[in-house]
Order: structure tokens, then sequence, then C-alpha cells
């Protein structure tokens, strides 16, 4: 070959590697990141982060926004597929062992070791972990810490006339419940249908809604689906007692829509003043103070959610992680890393909370804490006093047992969730409905 | 010509005819033949969507249905209930309602336009908008139910009235379709006919009673096939208003397989409940067939 055909030969692949460097550097630098997002009150905030990151990375990342079914459904089919719709999607707690065992999220661990101090691990609650934790992998990270508290009208309990008529009828101090009976009598107390007030709420919509509420109340008796063996022991005392009361709910102490309502119904009746209190998640806790949005500002009380008295006391602890798509490549994976580090970080897990609606959201949009410096940080406290005077106790002693995050919990939520709502309706009585349901979910280990 | 010129004369224009029809082929295979053959196969494993394994389990999905799942019988029951229920009031007022617009006037030009708007909302917009009616706490229906001496009335919070209910929806968006097809059969009945009716001083009942039904009744076994066939077919609007609930009071055959497939991720097991639907629409579809085309019907 003649020397210039050479030169030129070699001038051409040299300039296409150093070319294709360039774009592979233009690559990373233009990706676009897409993110699956469960629309709770955390959820607009993440597009206000998304922009952020941009700009400080130039990595963009699209949030989509969607309803709790239609999230689920989503991902589902994005993972089975293969189709790599999203990079990021957040995770509930409870889908711990199913995404595990299907392979649909990638193991943080390697990359939380790697990157330990710059995370600043030790700050991040124990429980938080665990919960995404499953045959020693770590499937999402920590986004948003819930925990499930009692929230109640605190001008109601203090009230001297309504404390001296209970005490009337009761023979002890009207209180911020701690037991379930103390729970039943107070909520027995103030439902008066003729006022349109009634003395608790809960969900009971069928599906899935009506089956975490139904395992709210099993935390609260303490009743266990499974044991340390793996057993099923939801028909157990405590299972009955559970669903005994959880029916009374809708029978004695809820508003009349109850049956129907989902979590924004049951949030609705409580922030429109109808109801005294309910147990729910802290994410809701912001809300209650919004003018325009809520008719009892000021007038709520955030306690830990009653117990039978003979449990060793541990607290309800839930919420949302964030995952990376385990079938994205190893650029976008360590990409969507870099977006969950930006997000959980200390500035701004507090800017979550801190950043008022108003600027970029709707009324009641928050994040939730993850971190121990958050849950103390004095701002926040000022703000949130539950922060540090509830919520960090629950934290540490969080528990998640009542809602156990195995491969088969769809299958688990969706027989409680029917039979727990056939038990509300009188369609069954709530001896037979635990039974069915009990054994339901042991035919789906016995398969 | 010879022999084989012919033959490939036949040839060409059978392979042109051949590729014309290609592309129907491959979207029926594509969406109908592959999926549907897919779906019997899966039916036959225990599988939960996602994973990695699935399991042969042979009939095992179909004896569990048949012999172990109560709700699927409620849910069978249910769906037979909603769609005798809203195909029977349906072909009653749409026939009503067709003989009252098969009148020419200034006025039935505006109201046949009207009549069609609730069948052009999307069925879930429609849920949505009836689950809004029937809120137990701030609906317009259970208020006037209580102004009306009901006490607690949430027809769709009431096992014994939730569906019934639903029955409601169902009617209120589906019969201006049957009041279009019967009024356009209507439009086409023979004339002569009944003018040798009055001649022969046939009243207006025994014209209707002795003409009008006996023309129009492979019309209205044709819709009422159409209606049964759609009424399986309802999903959006029970999702909606009642998610199937209380209890299985408003569970039909489509949301079991929701609850199985998409709720539970039994992929395998749904899929051998909606062969069992399939085949009951088939059936069911084949009856009136049957009824439509027997001899005892033809005019």
């Amino acid at each position: 070959m003649k020397l210039w055909r050479r030169i030129i030969v070699f001038l051409v692949v040299g300039g296409l590697m150093v070319g294709g460097i360039a774009l592979l550097g233009m690559a990373q630098k233009n990706m676009t990141l897409s993110v699956a997002c469960e629309a709770d009150q955390f959820a607009n905030y993440l597009k206000v982060m998304a922009k952020q990151f941009k700009e400080e990375t130039g990595i963009e990342v699209k949030v989509d926004i969607l309803g709790y079914s239609e999230h689920r459904q989503k991902i589902t089919q994005d993972y089975t597929t293969n189709t790599i719709q999203y990079d990021l999607a957040t995770v509930d707690t409870v889908w711990t062992g199913e995404f595990e065992e299907k392979g649909w999220t990638i193991d943080l661990t390697p990359l939380i070791k790697r990157d330990y101090l710059e995370i600043n691990v030790p700050d991040i609650m124990p429980v938080g972990f665990e919960i995404f934790t499953w045959k020693d992998k770590l499937i999402a990270f920590p986004m948003s810490g819930y925990s499930l508290s009692l929230v109640y009208r605190k001008d109601l309990l203090d009230d001297p006339k309504e404390k001296e008529a209970f005490k009337e009828k009761y023979g002890y101090e009207l209180q911020v419940p701690k037991t379930m009976e103390q729970m039943a009598n107070v909520a027995t107390f103030f439902t008066r249908p003729k006022e349109d007030f009634y003395g608790l709420v809960a969900g009971g919509a069928r599906g899935v809604c009506c089956g975490q509420e139904f395992m709210t109340y099993l935390k609260c008796f303490n009743a266990r689906i499974f044991d340390e063996k793996g057993n099923v022991t939801l028909n157990s005392p405590e299972g009955l007692a559970a669903l005994k009361f959880f029916v009374r709910i809708f029978d004695e102490w809820a508003p009349p829509g109850a049956a129907a309502y989902w979590w924004d119904g049951r949030e609705t009746a409580y922030r429109m003043g109808k109801v005294l209190m309910q147990i729910t998640w802290s994410i809701s806790r912001p809300g209650y103070e919004l003018p325009d949005f809520s008719k009892i500002i000021g007038k709520t009380g955030m306690a830990a959610h009653p117990f039978i008295p003979e449990v060793k006391t541990s607290y309800g602890y839930g919420g949302w992680g964030i995952g990376i798509n385990a079938d994205i490549s190893e650029d976008r994976q360590e990409a969507a890393w870099g977006f969950i580090k930006f997000i959980t970080s200390p500035e701004n897990q507090k800017a979550w909370m801190l950043t008022s609606w108003q600027e970029y959201g709707s009324p009641g949009d928050t994040g939730m804490p993850i971190r121990l410096s958050t849950l103390i940080d004095p701002e926040l406290n000022e703000k949130n006093p539950w922060l540090k005077d509830t919520m960090l106790i629950e934290f540490i002693y969080g528990d998640f047992s009542f809602r156990p995050p195995v491969p088969e919990y769809a299958q688990i939520e969706s027989i409680l969730g029917l039979y727990a709502n056939m038990a509300i309706a009188h369609e069954l009585t709530p001896e037979e409905a635990l039974a069915k349901a009990t054994n339901e979910i042991k035919a789906i280990y016995e398969k | 010509m010879t022999l084989r010129k012919l033959n490939r004369y036949f040839f060409k224009k059978k392979s042109s005819l051949l590729l014309l029809i290609v592309p129907l082929v491959v979207y029926l295979f594509v969406f109908f033949v592959y999926p549907l053959t897919y779906e019997v196969y899966i039916s036959f494993f225990n599988y939960s969507l996602g994973s990695p394994t699935k399991s042969f389990v042979g009939f095992g999905n179909y004896v569990y249905m048949f012999f172990k799942d109560v709700q699927f019988f409620v849910s069978v029951k249910n769906t037979f209930i909603f769609i005798t229920l809203a195909m029977l009031i349906e072909l009653v007022i749409g026939f009503t309602i067709a003989l009252a617009l098969n009148k020419e006037s200034k006025s039935m030009g505006l109201l046949r336009s009207l009549i069609i708007i609730p069948t052009s909302l999307t069925p879930m917009a429609v849920g949505m908008a009836w689950k809004t009616l029937y809120n137990p706490d701030m609906g317009a229906i259970p208020y006037y139910l209580n102004c009306l001496g009901g006490t607690n009335s949430a027809p769709t919070l009431n096992p014994s009235t939730a569906l019934f209910a639903l029955v409601i929806v169902e009617i209120w968006q589906w019969t201006p379709i049957v009041v279009l097809l019967m009024l356009a059969a209507l439009k086409s009945l023979p004339l002569e006919i009944y003018e040798a009716g009055r001649v022969d001083g046939a009243s207006i009942w025994q014209s209707f009673k002795y003409i009008t039904i006996p023309l129009m009744r492979p019309i209205i076994i044709l819709i009422a096939m159409l209606r049964v066939i759609d009424g399986m077919k309802t999903f959006d609007t029970i999702w909606a208003i009642t998610g199937g609930g209380p209890g299985t009071a408003t569970t039909v055959m489509n949301l079991r397989v929701y609850d199985v497939g998409i709720q539970q991720l039994r992929i395998g097991y749904a899929a051998a409940i909606s062969n069992v639907i399939s085949l009951i629409g088939l059936i069911l579809g084949g009856v009136l067939i049957y009824i439509l085309y027997s001899k005892k019907y033809e005019m």
C-alpha cells in the first residue's frame, strides 16, 4: 500500500477510535434514566431532585408517577418482558422477597460497601436496610421510611368535658389509648352518628387496601402470619381477636362508607374532621396541618399505635425504597446508583421534608426520613416535633414482620384482602374468614 | 395453452392471492393464535409471573378450579345473574324506546343523537362517575334513598344490592346501542304487511303482536347474543365501582382472572380460568346462533 494511503487509513481509524470514546463519554452525559415512582406524597419532589441531578451531572432523569396498582403492574410487566422501560423503580417494603427471588433488581450490597463512607451508612437507620434485605441481598435502597402510628384529635382527648364524661362512663382517665381495649372504649365513646362524627376509621375496600389495613391490626394484637420456623400461624387466638376488632371498626366506629374506603378515603375522613383517630403511616402526618387541605389544623397528636398489654414493644415499620433494574447495562446501573446516592444524601433527605409543597407539588407532599440525622435535625423538629418525639423510637424498635416480605406476599395480601372484606360484609363470620384465609395461605406452600 | 403453462398460470394467480392475505394471517397468528396457544399451554403449569421456574401440573389447575375454588363458582353465578338481568332489561327498555323513536318529527333526530352519549363514554370513566354517585358518604343516590326512608342506604356496600347497582350502570350505558339496532331493524320492516293488516282490521296491539314481534325476533335474538357476549367481557365498570366487593358480591369471572393473574401473579391458574370463560362464551354463542338460525324462526 502506498504511504499516503496508509496515513489516511491510520488517521481515519484513529479518529474513529477517539470519536467513539468521546461519544461514549457524551452518551454517559447525555444519558436519560427513567424512574417508575408510586404516587405517594414523596413522589412529586423526586421530579425536583431529578432536575437538580441533571444540573449536577448532565444525566436527565424522567420520573413517571403512577398509582399503587398501576405502578406494580407496569414494573412487573417491564421486568418480566425485559423491555427496560425503567432503570429505577420505587419498591414497596413488602415486595422484597419476590424481587430477590425473581432477580428483578440488582443487589446493592457491593455498591454500598464500595461507597460506604460517601453514603455515611451508620447514619441510615438499620431497619431501613433490614427491610429490603432477602437472603443477604439488598434489593432496594431505603428512600422513604414510614412508621405505623396512631394519629388522634388531641383537642378532643384534652377537652375537660369529654374527660369528665369519659371517666364517669369508664372509670379511668381519658387519654391516648395504649392498649386495644382502651382504643375500643375511646372509639365507642366518641362515635356519635347524629353529629356525623366517628371514633375510629380504617380502609375496608376489598383488595390490597383491606389486606394491608387488616395486617395493621394483626400487628396491634401481636398476631403473626408466620412463626419463626415459617409455619402459617394466622388462625390463632390473636389473629381472631384482630379480625374481630377489625370487623368492629366498620360495624361500630367508622363512617358508613368506610367499607369502601381506600387509603385516601380514610385519610380524607380524618382530615375533614369526621373521625377521632386512625392508625396510619407517618407520611400522612404533615398533611393534617395544611390550610385549604385540612379542617383539623393544629389539632392532631401522634403516638405509637396501641398494643395488647402482653406484647414486647415493637413498632410497625414500612415505607419505600428505590431499586435498580437488573436488566440494564453496567454504565446505566452506575448512573442509577449515582441518582440513588443523590436523593438519599443527608442534604436532600432534609430538603425533601423541609421544602414546602407549594413550591413544587400537591398539598401534603413531603419526604420521610431514613437517616438518624434527619430524624433529630433541629430545624425539621421545630416544624415537625413528632420526628424525634415519636418516629425516632418507632424506627429504633421498628418491626416489619407483620407484613412478611416473602416472595408469596402478593398472594397472601390478596387472600387477606378478600377474606377480611368478606368478614366486614358479614358474608363470613370472623372464624370462617380466618380459617379459609389460613387454609389458602397454607395451600400456597403445599403446591 | 399447454398443461404446464396452465398450472403455472393458476399457481401464479393463487400465489398473488395468497400473498394478499399474508398480512391478515400474520396479524391473526401474532394477536390470536399464538396468545391463545400459549394461554392453553401455560394453564398446565403452576407459574408465578416473573418466576424463573414453572412446574408442570397437568390438569391440576382445572381440578382446583372445579373442585376447590369456591370463588370461581361464585364468580360464574354472579356473571350469569349480571348478564341475564342486564340483557333482558336492556331488550325491554331498548325496544320500548326504539318504538317511541320510530316516528319522524323535528326533534327525533336530536333525540337519537343524544341517546347515544352514554355508549360513547369509556367504561372506566362511566365507572368512576357512577362510583361518585354511589359514594356512601357524599353520593347523590344514597342521599336520596335515605331521604326516601332508607337508612345507610349505600347500594354498593350491601352484598344483596351491590350487583343490582352494577346492573343499573350496565343498562344505563348499553341500552342506547340496543335502541339503535332495534330502530334500524324497525325502519327496515316492510310496510306492506302493516297495510295489509290494517286492511284486515288489525288494531295497533294486534299489529304489534302478530307483525312487529315475529318480524323483529331474529334481530332481538342477535342483539341478545351480542349483549351476552359483551356482558361477559365486562370488567372496567365493576372494577372501578366496587372492585368485586363487598366480599364476593360483585366478583364476576373477569375480575376473578384479574385477581388471580394480576394481583396474585398466578398466571398459570389465571390462564386456566380464562380458557374456561372462553369455552362458556363459545357455548353460549353457539346456543344463541342455533336459536337464531333455527327453522322455527324462519319467516
